[in-house]
């Protein structure tokens, strides 16, 4: 079985290769055949000129670091006020009711139509920023955990008092280690929001950031540098969203059976 | 009886007198099990048999403490268990075997067994672990002791459930159809585990299967149900002596048992049927 496994990843780790290169060529020979619509977009090359100019460059990483940072705070408090509030909710009959419908009406608001309020509320530009990315994951975040803690078997619940469980052992041996994987889906997909979320955040008025290059670029009129934002914001959020299902995988190693 | 095998238990005597249970799903009275009285004497293996649907569950999760009863009363040892206006916890001295199997796929089958000890504050970690160690040595499991459920067979895993609600030195061991689903060579072969086990440790055993022929192999007593409401039809000695063996099912003696059984099971699973189609029609 392992030896299957491993060949189909590397197989998936090829095709991933192909698909890249697929897209770059299309992309150039677009480019340089002058395919309209495409005219206006700098050409891979230009952009990969200008990127293996600016990694030179200690303001590029300062952008990386500035957005992580931001992300990463963030994100953190989208975890520490979502995950008890979505197990809260599952196991508790009147919070659910209480606190549901507020969720579902603020859910669909996008990030960016926060903006505005996000900037009168907090006192500093960064917690604007923090808390414009805290709402891109936050609403994931509970709906996963929430989701997860309802769903958990009740044979597992009537084993578990069977066995003279008390409440606590309940919550702390069965809700939670069934709920794990569903909250390190949330998380996963949560990370990849806050990407999603990260230039609209740092249009608030934000000094560096990967979003905010990219934001600045466009109205600079700098359009290579444009796709070298976009590309960064790209590999940032897959490298976190990674390291996220690593996270997880080693927290739940039984998963890795199903 | 001929039984060899461990001292006779002194603890686990279920009683169960005049017990109804009317269930009221969406405003529509549905009695599930009506009037039914059923002595099972300390140490038995009571194997109770009836068609599907027919209130055979409805009465075990009542003597697990799941659910309360509608009227009758169940003891355990001459207390009181259950009755219209009671229901006593789940507790570690009615353990229980659940259909589709119910090991925590997040804990290892180790920690799955040292568990019921370490809740109830019965054992140490360390204790909980030894004596779970010794107990996967006796039973031949060694070897899967660090395995999540996930990695063994479902044969293992029953084996495995078994165990842990052994470990917890239950008066009474509750098990649901808990070999349902499996290929009959493994069916077999977690049949004589649990006689093993049975005759290594005598505990009382309310088991609930389809299958007749579980029934008469594992079975002191087999206890026919009606159909839905639940009631006992009838209720059969099976005189094999233990320690049993698969040989059991080729002798003339089982046949004639297995005819008794066949023919009221027979009956009640036609009513059933006949039932079903009145509903329908």
């Amino acid at each position: 079985m392992k030896r299957s496994q491993q060949t189909v990843f590397s197989k998936t780790v090829y095709r991933g290769f192909i698909s890249i290169a697929l897209l770059v060529t299309l992309w150039e020979t677009g480019r340089r055949l002058n395919v309209p619509m495409l005219g206006t977009i700098p050409a891979p090359s230009e952009v990969l000129g200008l990127l293996a100019k600016m990694i030179l460059k200690a303001e590029f990483w300062e952008n990386w670091i500035s957005s992580f940072r931001r992300v990463f705070f963030g994100f953190m408090a989208a975890q520490i006020v979502g995950i008890p509030l979505g197990l809260a909710m599952a196991a508790n009959r009147v919070t659910h009711d209480v606190t549901f419908p507020m969720l579902e009406i603020m859910r669909p608001i996008p990030p960016l139509a926060w903006v505005p309020t996000a900037i009168i509320f907090w006192p500093t530009t960064e917690l604007s920023i923090a808390f414009v990315i805290f709402l891109g994951a936050f609403f994931t975040v509970v709906i996963n955990v929430l989701d997860g803690a309802k769903s958990v078997d009740v044979r597992y619940v009537r084993a578990a008092l069977s066995l003279g469980s008390r409440p606590r052992d309940i919550f702390f041996r069965i809700v939670l280690p069934a709920t794990l994987p569903s909250i390190f889906t949330g998380m996963a997909v949560g990370m990849g929001i806050t990407w999603e979320v990260v230039v609209a955040a740092e249009m608030i008025a934000g000094k560096a950031g990967l979003g905010y290059l990219t934001w600045s670029s466009y109205v600079g009129g700098d359009y290579p540098q444009i796709v070298v934002g976009m590309i960064s914001i790209g590999v940032a959020g897959y490298l976190c969203s990674s390291l996220i299902r690593f996270a997880g995988k080693w927290a739940a190693p039984w998963q890795r059976l199903f | 009886m001929t039984n060899v095998g461990p001292p006779a238990a002194v603890n686990g005597r279920i009683s169960i007198r005049n017990v109804s249970k009317v269930y009221d799903p969406d405003g529509v009275n549905v009695l599930a099990v009506d009037n039914c009285s059923l002595e099972i004497a300390a140490g038995e293996f009571c194997v109770v048999v009836g068609p599907s649907g027919c209130g055979k569950t409805t009465l075990l999760n009542a003597i697990a403490g799941f659910h309360g009863i509608t009227s009758g009363i169940i003891e355990l040892d001459g207390e009181e268990l259950c009755s219209a206006g009671l229901t006593t916890e789940p507790g570690s001295e009615r353990m229980v075997v659940f259909q589709n199997g119910a090991l925590f796929p997040w804990y290892t089958v180790l920690e799955n067994i040292t568990y019921g000890p370490e809740v109830q504050g019965r054992a140490s970690a360390r204790e909980a672990r030894r004596a779970a160690s010794v107990l996967l040595g006796e039973l031949g499991l060694s070897g899967i002791a660090h395995r999540y459920p996930g990695e063994i067979s479902s044969g293992m895993r029953r084996r495995v459930e078994i165990a842990r609600a052994l470990i917890n030195d239950p008066k009474v061991l509750l098990l649901d159809e808990p070999f349902r689903a499996m290929d009959a060579l493994t069916k077999g072969v977690v049949q004589e585990f649990l006689l093993q086990a049975y005759d290594r440790v005598r505990k009382t055993v309310f088991f609930i299967t389809h299958d007749l022929e579980e029934a008469l192999f594992l079975g002191t007593t087999v206890v026919i149900m009606t159909t839905r409401p639940c009631r006992v039809k009838k209720a059969i000695k099976v005189d094999f002596p233990r320690p049993r063996s698969y040989r059991v099912r080729s002798s003339q003696r089982y046949l004639e048992l297995k005819e008794e059984v066949f023919e009221a099971v027979h009956e009640e699973a036609t009513k059933a049927f006949e039932a079903g189609e009145r509903e329908l029609a």
